[in-house]
Formats: structure tokens, C-alpha cells, sequence
């Protein structure tokens, strides 16, 4: 531990020892923040394992169903199919805030048919297809929404962790050591005072 | 529909055949078919802007991309897009089925935040 480099004086060691107790009072604060973070981050990320896989599952049947419905049909006339969407999808974002992180929560509304398009033209496995992944949106909403969450806390976790290491390991330890150094630095010369008075003392008796 | 305060859109960046069925859906999409593409499709959905009430926030809550597309972009692009809470950006898998990045990237948060994979 590296001492910090301060004039060895009664009033440094005062400020230093102030020092001290505000650091440690903000590492036990900051740990406490970084253990509420890592609760709610593994809450999250087990729930966020669940949902990709449950999406990356329904997703692909989903795409399975529209290349189906795509093979069916000319591509022209798919793409002219859905053109021009009537169905309207909106989001309602509200951020939370968790430990400081602000964290978003989506909302999903739609409105508007999503079979949009003339019937004749177009295969019954389209209808099919499209059904299927208005049923994935919500999902992938969600997924969004809980990623996004794990991602904030990540690194909020990541950064608080950091910043407690450096008060544990590093400030702290040094600060200690620093005050020792004053203590002992003052405590010499309280010593040297007092030898240097005996010394004079006894000298003058002599005399 | 009327944007509110609170009301954002989604949008979805892919290959046509991917984005297609998700158009019908209403969302934005945006035909990307390289990573030069997708990137620039990124940057596009995240600037636009509305305004309201003198207030301008980003349009664009969510957007998806297929995994392929999200591989390619650099962390150095992902990190400058993702520095508010908005927008989410979120691989899927494509067509072809999935890659595993999506779940590769949940693996990195966590080892991100806990300093370890503890779900081995």
C-alpha cells in the first residue's frame, strides 16, 4: 500500500481521518446498492433466458408459416399484398427506477386489421402466417423489454462493482496507512520534544 | 396514431424476407442486406426524432434486428447507439433459425455483471 503524499501534520491527519469515515460510510452504502442490483439483475436474466428461447422457438414456426405462404404465391403479388399495412402498432414506454438505473417498461397496442388484402389473390397459409406472428409480437415485445432492462442493470452492476472494489481495496487501505504515517510520524516527534527538554533539564542541573 | 408523450414505435431491420410479415404487423421496416446497411438503418431509426410540446425525444422504442445484421455491428457502434435507456436494440433470429447470439449476449451480461458465467 502506497502512502499518500501529505505533510505529516496534526491537521492533515485530522482531514484524513475525516476522510476515512466518509469513504466507508459510502462503500457500505455502495455495497448495499450493488447487492440490491444483483438480485434484481439474476431475477431478470433467468426470466430473459426463458423468454428468448420460448421466442426463437414460436418465431421460427412463425417464419416457417410465411415461407410456406410465400412459396404459394408470386412474390410481387405478396409484396403488393402487404404494401400497405392497416394494422398500426404502437408502444407505451414508461422507465422505472431501480437502484438509480432507470429501466423501461413497454406496452404494446395494435389496432387495425392485419389481413389486409383482397382474398383472391392470396393464399389461405399467408392469412396463417401473418396470425402466427401477430401471436410472436407481444413475446418479442417482452423480450425487448426485459433485455433491455438486464442490459441497464449489467452495467450499472458492472460500474458499482468497480467502484467498490477501488474504495475496499485501494482509497480506504490507503488512507489507513497515511494516518498511521502521521500518528507515527507526530508520536516521534512528541518523543524527540520530551528527550531534548530532559536533555536540557539535566545539563542545567549539572551546571 | 397519434403519438402521445408516451407513445413510441417499433421498428424491425432485416432482410426482405424477414421483415416482410412483420410490416403487415405496422411496424417501421427497413430492408437491410449487409452490415454496412443495417448499421446505417440503425443510425437513421435512432436520430429520427419527435416533437412535442417543444420536447424532442427519439420515435423509435424498439428496434429489432436479425442476428446475423447484430453480429456485425461493432461494439464501438452498439455502445454509441445504446447510451440512453431508448431505444432497445434486440437480435431475433431470421429465417434460417437461430445462432445462439441472442443467448451469447445474455451470457455476456451476465458475466458482465456478476464478473463470471455462473449459469454454466
Amino acid at each position: 500500500m502506497a502512502k499518500l503524499n501529505v505533510n505529516p501534520t496534526r491537521m492533515e491527519l485530522l482531514n484524513l481521518k475525516k476522510q476515512i469515515k466518509t469513504a466507508e460510510r459510502g462503500h457500505k452504502l455502495l455495497r448495499d446498492k450493488q447487492d440490491g442490483l444483483m438480485q434484481k439483475f439474476m431475477e431478470i436474466i433467468r426470466e430473459a433466458k426463458t423468454i428468448r428461447k420460448n421466442v426463437e422457438d414460436k418465431l421460427q414456426k412463425a417464419f416457417k408459416n410465411f415461407m410456406q405462404a410465400s412459396a404459394m404465391m408470386y412474390p410481387e403479388m405478396l409484396e403488393n399484398a402487404l404494401l400497405f399495412p392497416s394494422a398500426e402498432t404502437s408502444l407505451a414506454v414508461e422507465t422505472k427506477n431501480v437502484m438509480s438505473v432507470r429501466i423501461p417498461h413497454f406496452k404494446l397496442h395494435q389496432k387495425g386489421n392485419i389481413l389486409n388484402y383482397g382474398y383472391l389473390q392470396t393464399s389461405g397459409e399467408l392469412d396463417m402466417a401473418l396470425e402466427a406472428f401477430q401471436e410472436v409480437l407481444p413475446l418479442l415485445v417482452k423480450l425487448a423489454q426485459i433485455e433491455r432492462q438486464a442490459e441497464r442493470l449489467a452495467e450499472e452492476t458492472e460500474k458499482t462493482r468497480r467502484r467498490v472494489n477501488a474504495l475496499e481495496h485501494m482509497l480506504i487501505p490507503n488512507l489507513k496507512e497515511t494516518v498511521k504515517f502521521i500518528s507515527m510520524k507526530l508520536n516521534e516527534a512528541e518523543r524527540s520534544s520530551i528527550t531534548g527538554v530532559m536533555r536540557i533539564k539535566a545539563s542545567m542541573e549539572n551546571a | 396514431m397519434e403519438l402521445d408523450n408516451k407513445t413510441y414505435k417499433i421498428a424491425m431491420v432485416g432482410s426482405k424476407d424477414q421483415i416482410l410479415g412483420f410490416k403487415a404487423l405496422g411496424l417501421k421496416t427497413i430492408t437491410a442486406n449487409s452490415a454496412e446497411e443495417a448499421r446505417e438503418a440503425l443510425f437513421r431509426l435512432n436520430g429520427e426524432t419527435v416533437n412535442l410540446n417543444n420536447e424532442s425525444r427519439k420515435k423509435y422504442a424498439i428496434i429489432f434486428m436479425t442476428e446475423e445484421l447484430a453480429m456485425q455491428i461493432s461494439k464501438e457502434d452498439y455502445k454509441k447507439l445504446t447510451k440512453e435507456a431508448l431505444p432497445a436494440i434486440i437480435p431475433v433470429p431470421g429465417i434460417k433459425g437461430t445462432t445462439g447470439f441472442g443467448l451469447s449476449r445474455i451470457k455476456k451480461m451476465v458475466e458482465q455483471a456478476v464478473g463470471s458465467d455462473i449459469f454454466k
